[in-house]
């Protein structure tokens, strides 16, 4: 092989401000290559971002950095300010987690993307536009000379994300260090920026550093990869040997807490416990407390092992590497018998919920008098039933209106027309006493459990206070009932008296679904509950909230659009764009024969953690972004984007009813199996 | 943009009512009428009686109110109850002394402000940054008639450089004879609200320091300068245009005592005497430009909102 073009030995981050001292990064080893791509994975608090700061001499001056890492021919950790921002922008680019953030608003695209060569004298600043419409156009985006002079506001996610891969890549750096580049993207989006992200590769021979919490990403991408848990790299090894041959218990842990879009599992494997806090790091091996085999054993306790070869290329710091290929065995049959609640028997009573032909539009105000000129259509027409006891899965792209539906049906959005019945009740036009009324057998559980609770209240009063809203705190059975719910989701009652600031991610998501389980709900309408968890946190959760389905008998409208989750835990999957839903199915049928061609192509980006997928997958890769609501095209409104789009799809809309031979609904002239007709 | 602005002053009218309808209120729930004053200690009832005829001051409250307003809709603010003079005339000889004070008094607040601020900034909690927030807490701190005394006694009394007596005289007939006169009181006031200036925009610097963009323009390999100065520092304007407006709003509204200090004939002077003398016709107007000044200067803003941040639009 020839010279890395990163090197680094025994790398140690420690933050020194204020107080202890946190040890971030401890003891870190790599090399990355030209043409290479090494995938670095961890969850939060894993110093996998650290790491990348680090190599970029971006950290702040709290953080104090010992041994070497040689970059190009530069030693970062005793370089001068100048010459680490001569080397910024020339011998390595960057790529930020969230394309909304990390552009300036109120720069030009064009200025942007080309300033770091201007300031490294690569180019005058009288060709600056020049430059940026050609680096516009290397990264695909249409109508380069419009868009260059244009504020990133007016540019899509996608594209935005594409702006600042051209800007990494202006100087031409040696190596591109990307950090969750796609993580903020929907996935049709994500399949287009990965793929320009590997043409420019290409172009320049880069060595690129992807860092993610998706395994899906790195199977996809990747040459090698890095794991890395608590501050260290636990496993590195080819990426094939990784996925298929695992030797170290976290990363066994990961794969199995990962629910797959191409298979069905009944359970998954949560790993235990919490990551670990790095300024309470456990002794010995870190991962020992969570570990199924080293948690009762003494050496692991007290004695950190170092990262040692298994086979040629793949190492591992693990004290049992030998025991590690057992627990992959073990969990090849489920862990549990499948769930015993049957949908079908539900299914023959009434729908707990109906709604039908609910709508949602948002008038657009203009002119001197704000006058409407128009609608945004966010719902157009959705109709859905969930069953008692029954989980449907609502999945869509950012923009298509589920978050609008999940709370135009809890009445939190007024609806502009249709129908929901809730129990056979109908819902939308009750007064606000009588909704408030209705709710109680209606819970919301809200995405982000770092806001959604209030942190001056202690969390046993905030799962006390819909009780005391609707003063049924006593007749519930007071405090002792707070104590129950607090169990029903796995928390000790002894927390009962302490702030949310005091629990992690995953402990608040817990919170919130004791407090809306206090009310005994019967439905609950969650949105994005795992979104923001790390994955064996996620894990935790998914299975929490199966297993108080089949204990309360509750129904569930999961929002989400991680296609993934949603197969796993879901027993109907809705479609939706643009407002609508455009196929509707029993699960597996969805999954395994989807028929409208949004569906299709909506499954094919997401990424399989199995590299050897790569090759034999399908992609079929969209074109373009989610057209505007306000300004949806005529016919159907995917035909702009749609592979099959014929004539008729450009002026009739097709109307949503049952595909031949299926259990599934969809609205498409051109339905079918792909290969059917493509 | 034109449509926006016509809006917002189709929507300064009802603002303008309602607070016009206010000032009427607030002045005749004060004790006292300018009459006792008008007709002199002496007067007999019959004097006084045909002295509140002339005046109007016997006509019921909201007679007053909407022949006052249908005049002030037209310019005509009415006349002073002393000097007899139409209040508009006398507004519009002060007005051009206020507002030279007034941009005078920003300009110096921004010349001694932003710098403090940007340094401030690049090195926070710094010695550098603490000994300049000692000096904005110190400008805030020192009370402007004692600033202006002390500066009257170096500049006029012991340097005799510059007037200690401040006159209007206007910049475009005069520019330096306008410095001498102007510059005093203007760097009194500058140098106060340079302390909030100071404050503010290090503040708002500080906290955009933190935004994602700013690590994206250091991966680029930009100069730190350039970072702050460019990158962080247009976006750390827009919190800092609002309170640059609102301050020169209440400067060009008049400042009482710099001006008294400075025996300076501005806008403030005006309205003690005014208040002082019970001249009902002469508060009103005083009040309503002053009003109207607030309004305008924060239409100001908001337009200047569009053109540092493209993502607002105004249509």
């Amino acid at each position: 092989m020839s010279e890395p073009v990163l090197s680094v030995r025994g790398l140690e981050v420690t933050f020194t401000g204020g107080g202890r001292p946190v040890p971030a990064v401890r003891g870190v080893d790599f090399d990355v290559y030209p043409n290479e791509v090494l995938g670095i994975v961890g969850e939060s608090g894993s110093g996998k971002s650290v790491t990348s700061l680090a190599v970029t001499g971006l950290l702040p001056e709290t953080a104090k950095v010992q041994g070497s890492i040689k970059l190009a021919d530069v030693e970062v950790t005793t370089a001068d300010r100048e010459v680490l921002r001569q080397m910024r922008g020339q011998d390595v680019g960057m790529i930020f987690q969230d394309p909304t953030t990390t552009l300036n608003p109120v720069f030009t695209i064009g200025r942007q993307v080309t300033e770091g060569q201007v300031a490294h004298g690569q180019i005058p600043a009288g060709n600056a536009r020049g430059r940026g419409i050609e680096l516009l156009r290397e990264v695909d985006i249409p109508d380069p000379t419009g868009r260059v002079v244009q504020y990133p506001h007016q540019f899509s996610g996608g594209m935005r994300q594409r702006a600042v891969i051209a800007m990494a890549m202006a100087g031409r750096p040696r190596l591109i260090i990307a950090d969750e580049p796609t993580t903020a993207l929907d996935v049709t989006v994500q399949a287009q920026v990965l793929s320009v992200l590997a043409k420019r590769q290409a172009d320049t021979g880069a060595a690129v550093i992807l860092i993610t919490h998706d395994l899906g990403v790195i199977a996809e991408v990747a040459h090698r990869v890095a794991v890395m848990y608590g501050g260290r790299i636990v496993e590195t090894g080819p990426v094939h040997e990784i996925f298929k041959r695992p030797q170290h218990p976290y990363t066994v842990g990961l794969l199995q807490s990962l629910p797959r879009i191409d298979a069905a599992e009944e359970r998954l494997v949560p790993i235990r416990g919490q990551p670990p806090n790095p300024a309470r790091l456990p002794t010995g091996c870190t991962f020992h407390p969570r570990c199924p085999i080293g948690r009762d054993r003494e050496r692991c306790r007290t004695e950190d092992p170092a990262l040692r070869e298994v086979v040629e290329g793949h190492r591992s710091a693990c004290h049992c590497v030998e025991e590690v290929a057992a627990l992959l065995a073990d969990t090849a049959t489920p862990a549990r018998a499948p769930a015993t609640v049957a949908p079908q028997a539900a299914a023959a009573q009434a729908p707990l919920l109906a709604v039908d032909k609910l709508k949602v539009h948002f008038p657009i105000k203009a002119g001197i008098l704000r006058r409407r000129v128009g609608w945004v259509r966010a719902v157009d027409g959705v109709s859905l039933t969930v069953n008692a006891g029954e989980t449907v899965g609502l999945v869509g792209e950012s923009g298509c209106g589920k978050t609008t539906t999940g709370r135009a049906i809890m009445g939190l959005i007024k609806a502009t027309g249709g129908s929901v019945r809730f129990d056979g009740q109908e819902v939308t036009r009750l007064s606000p006493g009588e909704l408030r009324k209705a709710r109680r057998n209606m819970q919301y559980i809200f995405q982000d459990p770092y806001s959604s609770l209030n942190p001056i209240k202690t969390v046993g009063d905030i799962v006390a206070e819909p009780l005391h809203i609707h003063g049924i705190y006593e007749e519930m059975g007071g405090a002792k009932r707070i104590a129950e719910l607090f169990e029903l989701v796995g928390l000790p009652r002894t927390v009962l008296g302490r702030y949310p600031r005091e629990f992690s991610g995953g402990q608040k998501q817990r919170i919130g679904i004791a407090r809306a389980l206090a009310l005994q709900p019967r439905l609950l309408i969650l949105d994005e509950p795992v979104a923001a968890l790390d994955v064996s946190i996620q894990a935790q959760i998914i299975n929490l909230l199966q297993d108080l389905q089949k204990e309360l008998g509750l129904a569930y409208l999961f929002i989400a659009h991680d296609l993934s989750v949603v197969r796993h835990i879901s027993d109907r999957v809705a479609v939706m764009y643009l407002g609508k839903i455009i196929e509707e199915s029993e699960k597996t049928t969805l999954y395994e024969t989807p028929v409208h061609p949004y569906t299709q192509s909506l499954l094919s980006a997401v990424p399989v953690p199995d590299p050897d997928a790569r090759h034999t997958r399908r992609r079929i890769v969209l074109e373009g972004d989610i057209p505007n609501p306000s300004k949806p095209p005529p016919g159907c409104y995917f035909h702009p984007r749609c592979f099959r789009a014929s004539d008729r799809c450009r002026v009739e809309e097709p109307a949503f009813t049952p595909y031949p031979g299926l259990p599934t609904r969809t609205a498409c002239h051109h339905a079918g199996p792909l290969g059917a007709s493509s | 943009m034109t449509g926006y602005i016509i809006r917002r002053i189709l929507q300064l009218l009802p603002v303008l009512l309602i607070s016009s309808a206010g000032i009427w209120a607030m002045i005749y729930a004060v004790p006292g009428t300018p009459i006792g004053a008008l007709v002199g200690e002496n007067a007999t009832p019959e004097q006084v009686q045909a002295a509140i005829q002339r005046v109007g001051l016997d006509q019921p409250m909201l007679v007053q109110f909407w022949a006052w307003l249908k005049s002030a809709l037209v310019g005509d603010l009415g006349r002073s109850i002393f000097s007899r003079d139409p209040v508009f005339d006398l507004i519009m000889g002060r007005a051009p002394a206020t507002l030279q004070l007034g941009l005078g008094a920003t300009l110096v607040g921004l010349i001694l402000g932003i710098p403090v601020a940007v340094l401030s900034a690049l090195y926070p909690n710094s010695w550098l940054d603490r000994s300049l927030s000692g000096w904005s807490a110190l400008a805030l701190g020192v009370p402007t008639f004692w600033l202006g005394i002390l500066l009257i006694l170096l500049f006029s009394v012991e340097l005799r450089w510059l007037p200690s007596a401040s006159t209007y005289v206007s910049i475009f007939e005069s520019p330096w004879g306008a410095i001498r006169n102007t510059f005093l009181p203007a760097l009194t006031l500058g140098v106060y609200v340079s302390g909030i200036f100071a404050r503010f925009l290090r503040a708002s610097l500080l906290s955009e320091m933190k935004a994602d963009y700013v690590r994206t323009a250091r991966s680029k390999g930009l100069k730190e300068r350039d970072v702050v100065g460019r990158h962080v520092f247009r976006n750390a304007l827009l919190p800092f245009v609002t309170v640059v407006g609102l301050m020169m709003a209440a400067f060009i509204g008049g400042t009482v005592v710099t001006e008294a200090v400075f025996t300076y004939p501005g806008i403030g002077r005006l309205l003690i005497q005014a208040i002082t003398q019970r001249d009902y016709p002469l508060i009103q107007g005083v009040i309503l430009f002053i009003l109207v000044v607030h309004v305008v200067i924060n239409l100001m803003v908001d337009v200047l909102y569009a053109y540092i941040d493209p993502r607002i639009e105004y249509s």
